[in-house]
Parts: structure tokens; C-alpha cells; sequence
């Protein structure tokens, strides 16, 4: 606990090789003012710093919390100095270590850049052969393309309170990640009665079937907080790309790879054969309220 | 002697090479380093897979990115004999997120970057103010969320449509959202109202008025910015839209415009190797963004600043204050229209059938955004994105400089590290 004597927990934001999204992302936080209150920012990419960016990379200071955004390339440099050596400066000195986004989790997007080389801090997708792996305790992935904003406020709230963050084995927070996105899906009903959606733009139907929504396998807590406070990829039609796992991003994103009409990634940790009994007997079902439109504005009239 | 200056705190890095002669600015080269191959990594996937990927350029613009690949997927669908009907609600959702991406990034810039570099150049003491700018972006976010899902990095608009499928619930929340957004507009960045502030025809109209605006623009004035930073004086407009027109402009004269003929060139960055290419309208540097928009819409207070102080860089801050106050007024104009009986999405054959090229282009906050696909049997064959920064601030020589490089000349390091700004630098969009 840090009572008001106590020096605030000072942050560096640093960034690999990054689309922004995750500085952006966080800026969006409802309360973002009362949160950065309880921080020294001694680096940020857009909010006003204490330090200057130069200082940052001269590596002569230290701070609590390194928060690493972007994919690791061990070849990048930033302000003319290697980002090997920024980021294991600051792994060492610093008490957190906070992947923010895939690319800084796993890799990411930018992995592909230069697959041979680029990683993120600790794992390389879901193997754990980064190059902080002396520092593998302090390292907390907050993985998502972006992370949301309350993900990486509920962590450094956590930190701050000097209360124990739990992680799952690629150092995502459990409570955060133990969900899968498919929980809190308003079509749930129709994954259920294995009811699929005709096409895309309708308000019926379940996306898993044959838009390729990765929701039932991917551990995220999109549909429990949701995104900008108001809604989710799934609740607006959208198929959950799976950009919490470390094998974002995958291939052909919109469409549901299946073997007899059954997808061939089965919900996580249900037996592919009780998933097939049980689907083929639901999908002999005929439910007429889930075949229909749920509203239909020109009846209405 | 060259001196290098780093410039964070933009999206992305970039660094500025000067080039002094009695303490002025003789020439600057600019350096945008970070490559990151987004159109090798799409090489060899499926064309729909750009629609999760592109957005993933840019933090601050990915939803421009989207539009400019779901406009360029269509295109090719076209070009191979099948075209593409959008209903009018989905033309107006796409532009609506578009127009509510573009206000939260220049409340972003004003509040996070123009207002605290000004502070910084008049060592003036108004209070700093960045988490106003944040506030205001988060609001419009959620606007753009309730169609999208989330913002930054949504993927909703697919060709033939948009996934969501909005009820009267969501256009209300949206409509709430943006009272919210013109009230602090109103309340906190202009002092006024919006109608009355579009009304002007003067920036002397600004004198009387007690905002951050206000304050802007009189230190604006006070730093003498509408005498220095100059660039050529043309402008490009090339994304097709309803709040601008696509032209080619040179001065207040409009020329009509093919996205054909725009081309690039390697950069000349001899001090430091660049991976941004300089882009070009028929082989010539054109200025893009607000101004350039305003000029090309005839905004009259854009027009009348112009004919004072040109494309100074007072005119270029300015001019996006006022399209920020165009585009909110353009937003609520947009919800206004949406009719959400007609179709989110209409089928199409499926991407495999398709083996075409397709072109697409948006005006992104920065200006043009242009995405050219090759498709063939569904597979990318090849991809290239043309951002607007690249028209802006690439790096050319003495004899043929961009407009960036030409409106850093002849003033001090300090006021031309600030001009550099005005052009609202992406440089994360600059070397995709």
C-alpha cells in the first residue's frame, strides 16, 4: 500500500516496433486522469513526461514499472541506441515488467516482419524463449490487438494497491484472461442451437460456424468489459479474430475452417467427438423464433 | 555543420537533419526509420485478411486504413464483372466512423500537441491541459464503437456492407454521445456556439472569445506563424466523400484529379537511411489534410484566412480547427439520415472468384490514403499503401524540396521544429 508519503510508482512506456494502438487504446480509459494520478509518468509516448525520450535511452535512470509496447526486434534502435539494450537495462532496474499489446506479448502482427528475429519480450507466440527470460517472473503480458484499457488499468491497479497480480502460463493476468471471449456473446442462444448467421449485417446467428470467430477458443474478457464501454467485435456482427492468442494473427480471419460442416477447432477443452454428437442432434432441431429476424422494422411500420 | 534533432512524441519516431546558416534554416532533412513490411506480410493471404490487417498501421487512423481496403477489395470485385451495390445506411454509418475517427485525432492534436508546443515556443504559461484532447477522443471513440464494435482496430466493414446492424437503441446512444462531444467543444475548446462558430468568416471573429481556441490562435498570431512556414500553396484532395471535394488545387484554383497519376520516389536522406517513399501528383510535392480540404470545399474562413496569410502555418493549425467543427456539425448531419431498415450487407460471390486489381482511396486525417490490391482467385498477389504524411513530409533535396522541408526554410530551429508539427506527423502510417 502507498500511503500519501510514499513515492509513487514511477512508469516508462517504451515502444518496439508498434502500430500505436495500445498508446491509443489507453488513452480511451474512462477515469484515465484519477488513474495517471497515482503514477509518475517518466515516459509516455503522447501524454506529457517527466523525462525527455533522450534520457530514456541514455539508460542512466530508473523506474518501477517498464511498460513495453510493440514487437522486439533485437536489430531496432531507438534514438541511435539498440533496443536490446534499452529493454534489458530497464528488465533489470525495474520491479514490473509489462508487455502491453500481442506484438509485445507474443510477436503479434509485426512478428512477421522478420520472423527469424522478431519476438515479443518473453515469448516467441506461445513459446517462452524471449529475451527477458532472466526476468521471466517480473513479466505480465497483457496480450490483445490493442489491449483493452481497463486490462492494463485494472494490472497497474493492482500494482499500486501492492496486491498480487495472478498469471496463467504466458503471463496473462488469470482474472482477466480465465474467460473466454465467447462469454458475455449476446448470440449465445444461437451458438447453443448451432443456429450460424446468414452472411454478415444481421442481428441472428451465430459467427463461429462460418465467419470464423474464434470466441468459443480465445481467452479474452471482451464481451464481460467491454470495448469503449459500449460493445464487442461479436456484438456487432463481427467474428472475434482470436488477437489475445499467441497465434494471432492467423489466416483466412473470415471464414470457419470445418469438416462435414462442423468447424474443425472445437470450443477449448470439449471433446471433439461429444462436440459432434452433440451439434449433429441440434442442428436436426427446427426453432422457428431463432430462424427468424429477431426485429423486422418494416412489419413494424 | 548538419545537427540532428529526434522528434518522439509524434506517432512514431522520425528525426530532422538541419542544415544552419546564421541561425536560420537553411534545408532539413527528414528520416523516418521502423520499417515494418505490412505489404510483404499480406503478400499471399486472403484479400479479406487485409481488413484485419491494415487497420493494424496506424493506432490513430487504422479505421481509415479499413475504409481505403474494403473501398479497394470492392473495386477489384468491380473490375472483375461483379459490382458492388452498398445501401445508402451503409455509405452513411462508413463515413460517419470515418468523420468521428478524424475529430478524435484532431482533438488529439490539438490538446496533446499544438497547444503544449506553442506553450513550449512562447514559454507561455497556459495551463496544459493534454487529458482534455484524450477525454474528448474517448467520447468520440465510443460513437465510432457503437457500429464498430471497438475502436482503435475494428474490421466491420466488409465488402458489400458493414457487419452490425444497428437498432434504435445504438442511434440514440450515438446521438447522445455526440451532444456530448459539441457541448465540450462548444463549452471547453471554442466558447461558443457551433453554429455561430461556423458562421464566421473572419479569424477576427476569434478576438472576443475566451477558449482554448482563442488562446491558440492569438499565440499563433503572437509567434508571427502566419508569416513562416509556407509551402507551395497546392493541394490535393483525393478521397471521395461528402464533406470535400477531390481536387488538385493550385492556390484557390481547382483542377480535377485521377488517383493514377499519383507516384513515388525514393526519399534523399543522407544522414540516415529513411524507409519512407515521397509521394507526388504527376511528379509534383502537393500539401494534403484540413487546409487542403477546406480550400478544396470553400470553406469561407478558410478561403479569407488564405487570401491573408496563405498556407502559413497559422493557416494549416487553423484550418483544422475548422474542420474539426465541420466535421462534428457533418457527424450529426450523418446520424440524422440513417435509415435502419435498409440492408447492412448485401452477398456477394465469394473472394476466391475474384482476380482483379482494385484501387481504393479515403481522405484519412492527414489527407489522401490511397490502397491498391492485386488479387488473384481470392490470394493478394501484391499490396501498396500511399499515406498522406508521404505527400507531406517526405524528404527531397534543396532543389526540389517537400512541403514539409520547404516550410522549415528560413526560420529558426525551434520555430521550424514546430511547423514540422503542424503537419500532424504519422510516421507510423509513413513506414508501413
Amino acid at each position: 500500500m502507498h500511503s500519501k508519503q510514499d513515492k509513487k510508482p514511477s512508469i516508462i512506456w517504451f515502444q518496439g516496433l508498434t502500430c500505436n494502438g495500445n498508446t491509443h487504446s489507453f488513452l480511451n480509459l474512462e477515469n484515465l486522469e484519477k488513474l495517471l494520478d497515482k503514477f509518475e509518468i517518466y515516459s509516455h509516448p503522447s501524454l506529457s513526461s517527466i523525462q525527455n525520450f533522450h534520457t530514456i535511452t541514455e539508460c542512466s535512470l530508473e523506474c518501477d514499472i517498464f511498460i513495453f509496447e510493440g514487437t522486439y526486434d533485437p536489430l531496432m534502435k531507438r534514438n541511435d541506441v539498440l533496443v536490446s539494450k534499452i529493454v534489458e537495462y530497464y528488465a533489470k532496474c525495474a520491479k514490473y515488467i509489462i508487455a502491453v499489446g500481442s506484438c509485445a506479448s507474443f510477436g503479434g502482427v509485426f512478428k512477421a516482419s522478420a520472423p527469424e528475429r522478431n519476438s515479443g519480450i518473453l515469448f516467441n507466440e506461445q513459446e517462452k524463449s524471449g529475451p527477458l527470460l532472466d526476468y521471466d517472473s517480473k513479466v505480465i503480458n497483457i496480450s490483445g490487438c490493442p489491449i483493452h484499457p481497463e486490462w492494463l488499468a485494472y494490472t497497474l491497479g493492482m500494482i499500486e494497491k501492492g496486491r498480487e497480480v495472478e498469471v496463467d502460463s504466458l503471463h496473462r493476468p488469470i482474472e482477466l484472461y480465465s474467460n473466454l471471449a465467447h462469454h458475455g456473446c449476446t448470440r449465445n442462444e444461437y451458438f447453443e442451437w448451432k443456429v450460424d448467421t446468414d452472411g454478415f449485417g444481421e442481428k441472428e446467428g451465430c459467427l463461429y460456424y462460418k465467419q470464423g470467430c474464434r470466441a468459443p477458443m480465445t481467452h479474452a474478457s471482451c464481451n464481460k468489459i467491454l470495448w469503449n464501454e459500449v460493445s464487442s467485435k461479436t456484438r456487432v456482427g463481427t467474428p472475434c479474430f482470436g488477437c489475445t492468442e499467441p497465434d494471432f494473427p492467423r489466416s483466412n480471419l473470415f471464414s470457419t475452417k470445418t469438416n462435414m460442416s462442423i468447424p474443425e477447432d472445437v470450443p477449448l477443452g470439449v471433446p471433439k467427438r461429444s462436440y459432434l454428437t452433440m451439434a449433429g442432434i441440434a442442428k436436426t432441431f427446427h426453432i422457428k423464433r431463432l430462424e427468424g429476424k429477431l426485429i423486422d422494422y418494416k412489419t413494424a411500420d | 555543420m548538419i545537427t540532428k534533432q529526434l522528434i518522439d512524441q509524434i506517432e512514431g519516431e522520425a528525426s530532422v537533419y538541419f542544415d544552419m546558416k546564421d541561425d536560420m534554416v537553411d534545408f532539413a532533412t527528414i528520416a523516418f526509420p521502423h520499417f515494418r513490411g505490412i505489404e510483404s506480410i499480406l503478400k499471399g493471404k486472403n484479400a479479406l485478411d487485409a481488413l484485419v490487417i491494415t487497420p493494424r498501421v496506424c493506432g490513430i487512423c487504422g479505421h481509415a486504413h479499413l475504409m481505403a481496403t474494403v473501398r479497394a477489395i470492392e473495386d477489384a470485385y468491380k473490375n472483375a464483372g461483379y459490382s458492388i451495390e452498398l445501401s445508402k445506411k451503409v455509405e452513411i454509418i462508413r463515413e460517419f466512423t470515418l468523420v468521428m475517427e478524424m475529430i478524435q485525432n484532431h482533438f488529439k492534436w490539438i490538446y496533446l500537441t499544438i497547444i503544449p508546443e506553442v506553450a513550449k515556443l512562447s514559454n507561455s504559461t497556459q495551463e496544459q491541459t493534454p487529458l482534455k484532447g484524450a477525454y474528448a477522443a474517448s467520447i468520440a471513440s465510443k460513437a465510432i464503437a457503437v457500429f464498430a464494435g471497438q475502436w482503435p482496430h475494428s474490421s466491420y466493414m466488409i465488402p458489400g456492407g458493414i457487419t452490425t446492424d444497428p437498432t434504435n437503441i445504438d442511434l440514440l446512444k450515438v446521438e447522445s454521445y455526440m451532444d456530448e462531444l459539441v457541448g465540450f467543444f462548444e463549452k471547453e475548446s471554442i466558447g461558443i456556439s457551433l453554429d455561430r462558430f461556423l458562421s464566421f468568416e473572419s479569424c477576427k471573429d476569434f478576438a472576443n472569445l475566451d477558449s482554448d481556441v482563442s488562446l491558440l490562435e492569438s499565440s499563433l498570431m503572437d509567434l508571427n506563424m502566419n508569416e513562416k512556414g509556407f509551402a507551395y500553396d497546392r493541394f490535393l484532395v483525393i478521397g471521395e466523400h461528402l464533406f470535400t471535394k477531390p481536387s488538385k488545387l493550385k492556390q484557390t484554383r481547382a483542377f480535377s484529379i485521377d488517383s493514377k497519376y499519383v507516384n513515388t520516389v525514393d526519399a534523399y536522406s543522407p544522414d540516415q537511411v529513411s524507409y519512407a517513399k515521397n509521394a507526388q501528383y504527376k511528379n509534383l510535392f502537393y500539401e494534403t489534410g484540413p487546409l487542403s480540404r477546406a480550400i478544396a470545399s470553400k470553406l469561407p474562413i478558410v478561403k479569407n484566412m488564405h487570401r491573408r496569410f496563405k498556407d502559413s502555418a497559422y493557416s494549416r493549425v487553423m484550418a483544422r480547427v475548422f474542420e474539426l467543427a465541420t466535421l462534428l456539425q457533418h457527424a450529426k448531419k450523418l446520424l440524422s439520415e440513417i435509415d435502419i431498415s435498409q440492408k447492412s450487407y448485401l452477398k456477394n460471390v465469394d473472394i476466391s472468384k475474384i482476380t482483379a486489381k482494385g484501387v481504393g482511396v479515403v481522405e484519412a486525417p492527414r489527407g489522401p490514403l490511397l490502397h491498391t490490391i492485386n488479387i488473384k482467385d481470392g490470394i493478394i498477389q501484391e499490396y501498396k499503401i500511399v499515406t498522406p504524411t508521404q505527400f507531406n513530409i517526405g524528404s527531397s533535396t534543396q532543389e526540389n524540396p517537400t512541403p514539409a522541408q520547404k516550410a522549415m526554410q528560413g526560420v529558426t530551429k525551434q520555430e521550424a521544429l514546430f511547423i514540422f508539427r503542424t503537419f500532424d506527423v504519422c510516421s507510423v502510417c509513413t513506414t508501413h
